[in-house]
């Protein structure tokens, strides 16, 4: 113990008089730590961290995936699941759903959900004050009721104690508030307000039956897989029958159990949370170099000393112990500081989402210290004590008495800690070159998704989305009145200019009659969008032809306008007016005629390509009437109340219309993903310029010691005659073995990872683009690289022979 | 005899923080080719220093040394780099043996900085020298698989391989134990009767007495210039040295 207090007061000591050693060890290693430690508790958070709720490690999702694809289970397979499967304790259906609230002229959007009775039991969660949703309210005609939050309670009604049994008008529909639930409740996402979700939407068949967000507990001694299995087999019947009874298309299901953080990421967050994590142990990793490095230098000018205390009897337990005590000091007192940073950030994530994002961001997104954070921060420091403290002073106490203490003979030693040196160099640069490539491909293509063109104007255009399900709308007829009534009472606005209603379709299958384009008789698939209205509140424009019209009803020929791209990749130096093809529409095969082309529309097969790469055919929303649309109007700029527009037609067409989304400036979702982007763009780029900041102190800090260890050999080759341009050149030479070593193998690492990302983005950039990012990276670093060989080999030259042979 | 080495009032300074240390005042030496000097005095008398400024390691802060008939006080890094590699031989007490270089590669060093010398010349020269210090058998290994002898034994291969006007001696036994500090005087002497120029820095009588002219330092100041009389030995008695290692 008085041995372990007394190289404890030597350590501290050591630190003291060294202030600028000590400060650049504690720099490296916060910044390192911190961004390690950052990025695992805020993927942790969003992603893996148990909901905070009363058992909410148990509480799930489940998600279908369609030929490979995430998606949500329909109604009609939550029921077959629900009959045919025994693995579950608790489950039931929800979906997010905007609500209004009007008060007199006025109103106010809340992000809502309609849920079914045992949801708030299934969170565990009993309502502050009144009731939750019992079977009842879910029947049909039962009398409209809501659940309110906290805040909405607080906000909107001062805390009224009289407000449980009094009605108010949420989407136009006089509804009596039955609960309040607890302050910071939002399960199951981002809700304010709760809905009784209406029993007869299981009523409808399997083609129009509407999708939804699925929640389960699992029974205590089912497994995962199990109930997986269990689950799969009985929607792959249910899809055999259905493509048996409603000439369905064959689809390849597949049920998967996730969390809620997991399903939210649709099933990705494993990747991110592994491909960011990588990423940041590789700072992390350069960090401990650094400092392993630093230390390493500060344990070899004590090289000596160490000998000596051995050659007396220190055991080499006792000397590794002596010699790590700096480095303990160091990384302790970092990892503390990277702590308390950490959380600083962390909390100003919580406000900066909270006040950035609609509806303050999902509910399990309470970032902050944890245990989780907190023991991962043990990890990380342990891991750095044994890399950047234990190993360069166990290496320090492998060397040979006899040859350190007779003076002048720096042999074994000296050939160790070279080739340490050499190794650590090449390791660097290895792990810096590979965060700089990933990291200036990955900001490529984050600055692609900010600057990119989707061939849209969305300028003072105001969205939302409505569904007109079949159970209320039966006919076709019925549902394309409503959207036509509805778009006449919104074009009726003096401040609107176009209005339209979209809807879209995806990849559906087409025939032409050509073969030559038909790819073996399967079809080729075209991204496909349903439309009425006028194309200019997307800022799409006509090229030639016309536009649809109400006279394209469904008795008659079925007509489509299709993309600029599709027009010159089929139909080449010819107009592609009243050219036909067979289009695979709803289980029947259509043949369709192109009555208009229009500008090319970014989609996704074309998101990470070039605008005209993937094409687009518009049919006529009157002739294929959706149930889902999405309406659109231009307004006149400087136009207030602009979503006030869209309500008031509401009510005087369909007061009980089911708005899905609600009214915002179609703007606003294109610069969320743009701002993210930027984000994204901006944190690569910090990442990756710390990373590079770390590396040159790093190789500079590397070679400076080799050169420090060298310098009586530079000394020796002097006395024989070598010329300053001789040891330079034999330096430099080094240097570029090392940079040679590290930047090939990072390169071929980066071929791989390349060809990844080219068949990921779907050819976003040319192949000559990955070449040049190689090539500026290989220039970049091996300036840094050979800049950092040469300052201090030109320091070290300067140095008289008999100076540099008297060099200790 | 015509004069190897002409120092005229060399004066060495050295300057740590603003103080002036003056290790040298105005030595003034001549050395004839083929002598054999030996270079005594106490600690801290200048005799490295010397040493250094004699093997062009160092340049002095005033006067003029000539070497042969070239002024060579106030030449450049590099021209001063050149002569080294042709015209120098060190024998240091430290051997100063690059870790990381094999025997061979340790002797070949001096060739390597002069052009126009192929490996192969280097090597076959390196072998000769090599086996002149009897350690051809060892040239591929590294200076820390080798005893302090032997070490000392290939630095002096490495003084020779240039074939150097002179060679220069740092206290070349000062690291060894009797034995072999007898085998490397020994050593010393057959390549002085073989009319090889060598000046030894020693703080060992004895040593002293085996060079043909001893000189003494005092302050930084020549102050004894000593023919012996008993120097040098005769060969047979060199190569029985040798032998007995």
């Amino acid at each position: 113990m008085m041995a372990m207090m007394l190289d404890l007061k030597y350590a501290l000591r050591q630190l003291y008089k060294s202030p600028k050693f000590t400060v650049m060890t504690l720099g490296v290693l916060l910044g390192g730590l911190s961004i390690a430690l950052f990025t695992f508790s805020f993927l942790y958070t969003t992603i893996y961290k148990p909901l905070p709720l009363p058992e909410g490690e148990t509480a799930q999702r489940l998600a279908v995936y369609n030929d490979g694809e995430f998606d949500m289970l329909t109604a009609n397979e939550f029921m077959a699941v629900k009959q045919g499967v025994s693995v579950f304790s608790e489950l039931g259906v929800y979906r997010d759903q905007d609500v209004r609230m009007s008060k007199g002229e006025a109103g106010r959007n809340f992000f809502g959900a309609a849920v079914q009775a045992g949801m708030f039991e299934f969170s565990r969660t009993k309502p502050l004050a009144g009731r939750t949703f019992t079977a009842l309210d879910s029947l049909p005609g039962a009398p409209a009721v809501a659940v309110i939050s906290e805040e909405m309670w607080a906000d909107e009604f001062n805390r009224d104690p009289q407000l449980l049994g009094r009605a108010i008008e949420l989407n136009g529909v006089q509804t009596e508030v039955v609960g309040i639930m607890p302050q910071g409740y939002r399960f199951p996402h981002i809700a304010r307000i709760w809905l009784p979700l209406q029993d007869n939407i299981f009523d409808v068949q399997a083609p129009i039956s509407e999708q939804f967000n699925v929640y389960i507990r699992l029974k205590e001694d089912v497994e995962v897989a199990h109930a997986e299995r269990e689950i799969t087999q009985v929607l792959r019947s249910l899809q055999l029958q259905n493509q048996q009874s409603y000439g369905m298309e064959a689809v390849q299901k597949q049920a998967r159990i996730l969390t809620f953080q997991m399903a939210q990421t649709g099933g990705e967050g494993a990747t991110v949370f592994l491909f960011l994590s990588a990423i940041s142990w590789v700072v992390l990793l350069l960090a401990c170099i650094n400092v392993g490095n630093l230390l390493l230098a500060r344990i070899l000018e004590k090289q000596k000393e160490t000998a000596i205390r051995n050659a007396l009897g220190a055991s080499s337990g006792r000397l590794i112990s002596q010699l790590m005590w700096e480095g303990i000091l160091i990384t302790v007192l970092g990892t503390f500081l990277s702590v308390c940073l950490v959380g600083a950030l962390l909390d100003y994530v919580n406000v900066g989402l909270r006040s950035w994002l609609p509806g303050a961001g999902l509910f399990w997104w309470r970032y902050g210290l944890d245990g989780a954070t907190l023991m991962m921060a043990l990890v990380y420091m342990l891991g750095t004590l044994f890399m950047a403290v234990f190993l360069p002073a166990w290496r320090s106490t492998r060397q040979d008495i006899n040859a350190t203490l007779r003076d002048g003979t720096r042999g074994a030693q000296s050939r160790k800690a070279g080739r340490l040196s050499r190794i650590l160099v090449t390791t660097q640069v290895f792990l810096v070159a590979l965060l700089m490539l990933i990291g200036s491909v990955s900001a490529l293509i984050a600055n692609k998704f900010v600057n990119i063109d989707l061939g849209d104007d969305y300028q003072n255009v105001m969205s939302t989305r409505y569904s007109t399900p079949e159970r209320t709308y039966p006919s076709a007829q019925q549902r394309l009145n409503l959207t036509y009534a509805l778009m006449d009472e919104v074009q009726n606005h003096s401040a609107v200019t176009h209005v339209s209603v979209a809807q879209w379709l995806g990849p559906r299958k087409v025939h032409f009659s050509d073969q030559e384009f038909d790819q073996a008789q399967t079809g080729t698939e075209i991204d496909t969008i349903s439309m009425i209205g006028d194309f200019q509140t997307t800022g799409v424009r006509l090229l030639e032809g016309r536009l649809f019209n109400r006279a394209d009803t469904a008795d008659k020929r079925k007509v489509v306008i299709i993309s600029d791209s599709m027009a010159q990749r089929y139909w080449p130096g010819e107009s592609a007016l009243e050219q036909h093809f067979v289009m695979e529409i709803e289980g029947n095969r259509e043949q369709v005629y192109v009555v208009g082309v229009v500008s090319n529309l970014m989609n996704p097969k074309s998101l990470f390509g070039r605008l005209d790469s993937a094409d687009e055919i518009y049919l006529s929303g009157s002739q294929f009437v959706q149930t889902l649309q999405k309406l659109s109007y231009r307004i006149l700029p400087g136009t207030t109340n602009a979503e006030e527009i869209f309500y008031r037609a509401m009510y005087n067409t369909a007061p009980n219309l089911d708005v899905t989304q609600t009214v915002m400036p179609a703007i606003k979702n294109r610069d969320k993903m743009r701002e993210s982007m930027r984000f994204i763009s901006h944190l690569t780029f910090a990442t990756g310029a710390f990373a590079l900041a770390l590396a040159v102190i790093g190789i500079y800090g590397l070679t400076a010691n080799a050169v420090a260890q060298r310098t009586h050999e530079i000394g020796i080759r002097r006395a024989v005659g070598a010329r300053d341009c001789t040891i330079i050149a034999l330096f430099m030479r080094q240097g570029a073995t090392q940079l040679l070593i590290g930047l090939g193998l990072a390169l071929l690492l980066f071929s791989v990872i390349a060809m990844g990302f080219q068949s990921f983005t779907e050819g976003l950039f040319p192949v000559s683009a990955y070449f040049v990012m190689a090539c500026l990276v290989s220039i970049a670093l091996t300036l840094v690289v050979l800049l950092a060989v040469y300052m201090p080999i030109s320091r070290a030259i300067k140095l008289e022979p008999s100076s540099a042979l008297r060099y200790e | 005899m015509s004069a190897l080495i002409t120092l005229e009032n060399i004066t060495k300074s050295f300057y740590t923080d603003e103080i002036e240390t003056q290790a040298l005042h105005g030595i003034n030496l001549s050395i004839n080719k083929g002598e054999y000097i030996s270079l005594t005095g106490q600690s801290g008398c200048g005799k490295s220093t010397l040493l250094s400024l004699l093997g062009l390691l160092d340049s002095p802060t005033k006067g003029r040394y000539m070497l042969g008939d070239q002024d060579v006080s106030a030449l450049s890094r590099d021209q001063r780099a050149a002569i080294r590699s042709k015209q120098i031989g060190f024998v240091f007490q430290s051997f100063n043996l690059i870790s990381d270089l094999t025997v061979e590669e340790n002797v070949m060093l001096p060739l390597s900085y002069q052009s126009g010398i192929s490996r192969k010349v280097m090597q076959a020269k390196a072998q000769e020298v090599l086996q002149k210090v009897e350690m051809g058998h060892r040239t591929a290994h590294f200076p820390s698989q080798l005893s302090g002898g032997q070490q000392q034994r290939v630095a002096v291969a490495r003084a020779l391989v240039n074939d150097p006007a002179i060679i220069l001696a740092d206290e070349p036994t000062g690291n060894l134990d009797s034995k072999n500090a007898t085998a490397v005087l020994t050593l010393f002497d057959k390549l002085h009767s073989e009319g090889a120029t060598i000046c030894m820095v020693t703080h060992d009588p004895a040593s002293a007495q085996r060079a043909g002219r001893s000189l003494e330092m005092f302050d930084g100041r020549l102050v004894g210039d000593i023919r012996n009389t008993q120097a040098p030995r005769p060969t047979t008695q060199v190569t029985a040295d040798l032998e007995a290692l």
